[in-house]
């Protein structure tokens, strides 16, 4: 049981895992979100970065998992960190009592691993929610009340993601104490390039893959027609599934424009929705729906998806929402893991001097 | 003085390349030949045997001509007959004749060595033909960026097309295609580069809207002037300018290497 003062609408938060996420998305979410959420405990296996981030915010911090679960003033737990620890993690959670657990994307290494996920949330009632955020975007969600059945009709979908370097974002989010290290890879072996476009695709494009899983329900004959990295980081995927052509396409780059747009194309319909940068508090996403020549725009809205996650975290938390269905979790996880696990069996060694 | 040429147009070429709204925005250039007058230029559709019809133009004392929208055809025959006679052929394409585009191509060729991926995207009316959007696509594609390498067709069906290909640096380039009525038929390039790229939006040639060409990099982006000229009447302006200067345009030989092109897409 946890022992905050629920009454008063404020909500206490755990975060495992203090590295550039939270530092750069999680606390400047929660920071706009005072009336909702306030931050009482901070885990990393890096006690000093666990110090440093937790004195921002005024929490207690430390190294130890078990010690936040067991901490009375956590209500909430945010699992940030690396991604095979998510599974064990989010479960103790559970077992912990908490009233709601957020899990950075993916909730789970593997399909087993999200039953199992998905069987102890059952059992405790403990709902989760993963950090899909697109999925929370105000500007997708108002898309989605106004796109009638595009859902069924969609013949094209496009997810494209073009950004600088995180930290070009995380600085203008925060001041962050610590990255991870960059490697220079070696382009020539076939391993790097399939390493590559896995991590592009759990990464990169997971983002959206909820998203694109929206207008492509039936995903049991997904075929993967292309796969390639592009240099220094991304991808161009293209595949079917379910009658459909979906085309993934990612470059993080040193440019200093992003754009990162989403893409669903009928016979007589087109969305597309504009989402804003990871990171910066920009505001939401806008859509637009053009349907026989006539559009009907959607936001932008004040708060983008990190901070809707959080919104309806509380909502959770509270019993005020219904809890997501876990098996729509696991659907768009095997969906994510089955485009990763192919693309990177179709890529091969790239051409000498690749997009140099 | 400005010289002013005789042209007289088929049907289906009006009907195909708005000849008379394009001549009609070039009065001091061109007038429709009188009835019994051999005409200086011909304007012809680019249907099945356009080659043998401009040919036949040609033998009748054109000295130029224009071909709305080509098809994949030989054209050694033509360009032999062209030569030989000093006629001008200008194809006019759909989205490769825009005039826009000669500024894109610098624009592209700036950063051709560097280019990480290509990823364009061609839009036309549901219920339309695939393969001729494939092959106008190209033909925008091909005068951009020059000949692809390694092109194959990875998906092809009702909706559009999905073309998979290689750029002469070995950059990754695909090729979509998509039949919607949902949105503005068109063509859009992404050229990206580790800096920015170049972004090019080439509208329909019904109107003349002008295409967008933008180049990023590190100091921030430049949107080239825009041109509010349609594709068709660019081709005629083009056409005009050689008849002037006596020159032959190199039309019918980057149609050769287009058409060498689609062959390889089967």
């Amino acid at each position: 049981m946890t022992g905050n003062d629920t009454a008063a609408g404020i909500l206490g938060v755990g975060i495992i895992g203090a590295g550039p996420v939270t530092q750069a998305i999680h606390l400047p979410a929660l920071a706009r979100l005072g009336d909702l959420f306030a931050v009482r405990h901070i885990m990393d296996a890096d006690l000093a970065v666990a110090e440093s981030v937790a004195s921002r915010v005024g929490a207690t911090h430390g190294s130890n998992v078990a010690a936040l679960l067991a901490d009375p003033e956590v209500d909430v737990v945010a699992i940030c960190s690396p991604h095979q620890f998510h599974a064990e993690q989010v479960i103790a959670a559970c077992r912990a009592g908490k009233k709601a657990v957020l899990c950075e994307k993916p909730f789970a290494m593997d399909a087993a691993e999200a039953e199992q996920i998905s069987a102890v949330s059952k059992e405790t009632g403990v709902p989760i929610i993963v950090g899909a955020m697109h999925t929370f975007d105000p500007g997708w969600l108002a898309a989605e009340a106004n796109w009638g059945e595009l859902p069924e009709t969609a013949h094209t979908i496009r997810s494209s993601i073009v950004l600088p370097p995180n930290a070009r974002f995380e600085d203008f989010a925060t001041e962050v104490i610590t990255r991870p290290a960059t490697d220079s890879p070696d382009y020539t072996d076939p391993e790097v390039i399939r390493n590559a476009l896995q991590g592009g695709i759990m990464g990169l494009a997971i983002h959206d893959l909820p998203l694109v899983r929206r207008f492509v329900p039936d995903f049991q004959d997904l075929e993967i027609l292309q796969a390639h990295h592009v240099r220094p980081f991304g991808y161009v995927v293209s595949l079917r599934a379910g009658n459909r052509t979906v085309e993934l396409r990612a470059v993080m780059s040193s440019t200093w424009k992003p754009e990162w747009t989403f893409e669903a194309i009928s016979d007589d319909a087109d969305l597309r929705v504009d989402f804003t940068p990871s990171y910066v508090q920009a505001g939401s996403a806008v859509a637009r729906i053009t349907r026989g020549g006539a559009s009907s725009s959607h936001g932008p809205f004040g708060h983008n998806g990190y901070e809707g996650e959080w919104r309806e975290l509380a909502r959770l938390a509270r019993g005020t929402a219904e809890p997501l269905s876990t098996e729509n979790l696991i659907n768009d996880l095997v969906f994510a893991l089955a485009i990763a696990e192919a693309s990177a069996a179709a890529a091969t060694a790239e051409p000498a001097g690749a997009g140099a | 003085m400005n010289t002013s040429y005789t042209f007289a147009a088929t049907q289906e070429a009006d009907e195909n390349g708005a000849v008379g709204a394009a001549v009609a925005a070039l009065p001091l250039s061109f007038r429709p030949a009188a009835t019994g007058e051999n005409a200086q230029v011909a304007a012809i559709a680019g249907a099945a045997g356009w080659t043998s019809e401009a040919i036949r133009a040609v033998d009748a004392g054109a000295r130029g001509v224009v071909v709305i929208a080509p098809h994949a055809e030989d054209t050694s025959a033509l360009s032999r007959a062209a030569a030989s006679a000093g006629a001008a052929v200008v194809l006019d394409h759909r989205w490769a004749s825009n005039p826009g585009l000669v500024g894109a191509e610098d624009a592209v060729r700036s950063v051709a060595g560097r280019t990480a991926m290509l990823d364009t995207v061609a839009t036309s009316a549901a219920g339309g033909d695939p393969e001729q959007l494939l092959a106008e696509h190209l033909a925008a594609v091909v005068r951009l960026t020059g000949p692809l390498e390694s092109v194959h067709v990875l998906h092809r069906g009702p909706h559009g097309y999905t073309v998979s290909a290689r750029l002469a640096n070995a950059a990754p380039a695909t090729l979509q295609g998509v039949l919607s009525d949902g949105r503005a038929a068109g063509v859009d390039f992404r050229l990206y580069t580790n800096d920015g790229g170049v972004s090019i939006t080439v509208p329909e040639p019904s109107a003349a809207w002008p295409a967008e060409v933008r180049a990023t990099a590190g100091q921030g982006e430049v949107l080239l002037p825009t041109l509010y000229e349609t594709a068709h009447r660019g081709s005629w302006r083009r056409l005009k300018g050689h008849l002037d200067a006596g020159t032959l345009p190199a039309d019918l030989a980057g149609f050769a290497r287009l058409t060498a092109q689609l062959a390889q897409l089967g």
